[in-house]
């Protein structure tokens, strides 16, 4: 078991990507960890199918080997067993399917009551944050520009194509919304630990919903092309 | 010299319907390495969480 222990290695708090990372980071949504079990459910059947053929690939190369059999079969039907293996694929995709629908539709459900919401706007190539809900009718609301730090500028330490000069502060173990679109042409705000993206489009307002479950600080990158300077 | 009483065994081809059940066995074999994996991990990040709701680990870097 240590083997295997060593096999799957464990990846301690990881809330942006690692030199000659294999998985996903760690999850701090509930809808991440949606996501990550979801994938642990369908790569149990992509491993039961995958050593299921390569062991009927394997034993059919020994066995039908010119060499030990020479003369080959003309088999031509075999009515059992094709619709034994129309049937079979079948029930395995209903039960990928039914844990994914699962997911899919709690991932629409629209939250009633956010703590805040935030809105996000894409530039070429920035992001706009604001806050809004807590001003006053006169008030301006809290607004300010997100640029990613120039490789050049960096700090040791910091993590390069990612951090940036203002992050956008939320408030952990709350709902919050995110109200995404765009200034000129497409982006899409994406942050995997969150298991979040939401593309950014111009004349559209998209809309996701967060519950961040722990305090941290998590990277993304922009996920549509949008020009030189993308990600 | 008997060799033509010899009885040899002839050759009578694979049984499919034994080398599904092998490979299927294998396949299940495989796939519950996988689950127990999942299962493990599932059990670690529930106490990871379980652990910070309580106030036993913590997160936030306390501030000098």
């Amino acid at each position: 078991m240590i083997f295997l222990e060593w096999l799957f290695l464990t990846i301690a708090l990881c809330d942006a990507a690692e030199p000659w990372q294999l998985g996903f980071q760690d999850a701090a949504t509930p809808m991440m960890q949606g996501i990550i079990d979801l994938h642990h459910d369908i790569f149990f059947f992509l491993i039961l199918i995958l050593v299921f053929v390569l062991w009927m690939l394997v034993r059919a190369l020994w066995h039908f080997h010119y060499k030990k059999n020479p003369i080959p079969l003309r088999i031509v039907h075999g009515t059992t067993i094709e619709i034994i293996w129309t049937i079979f694929p079948s029930i395995i995709l209903m039960f990928i399917a039914i844990p994914s629908f699962a997911l899919l539709y709690s991932m629409d459900e629209v939250v009633v009551d956010p703590a805040i919401t935030i809105k996000a706007i894409g530039h070429q190539w920035y992001w706009t944050y604001e806050y809004s809900d807590y001003n006053s009718s006169d008030e301006q609301s809290l607004t300010f520009d997100s640029y990613m730090i120039p490789e050049d500028d960096l700090e040791l330490g910091q993590l390069r194509l990612l951090e940036v000069d203002n992050r956008v502060v939320v408030p952990a173990k709350s709902h919050l919304r995110m109200i995404v679109t765009s200034a000129d042409v497409l982006h899409s705000w994406a942050v995997p630990s969150l298991g979040v993206k939401c593309d950014a489009v111009p004349g559209r307002l998209n809309q996701t919903s967060i519950l961040v479950q722990r305090e941290g600080v998590y990277y993304g990158q922009c996920s549509e092309i949008c020009g030189t300077n993308h990600a | 010299m008997a060799a033509h009483r010899i009885a040899h065994v002839a050759y009578t081809g694979p049984s499919i319907i034994k080398e599904i059940f092998y490979g299927m066995t294998l396949g299940l074999l495989a796939g519950g390495v996988w689950k127990t994996h999942h299962w493990n991990e599932q059990r670690k990040t529930k106490a990871f969480y379980d652990l910070l709701e309580k106030g036993e680990i913590s997160v936030v870097v306390a501030e000098e």
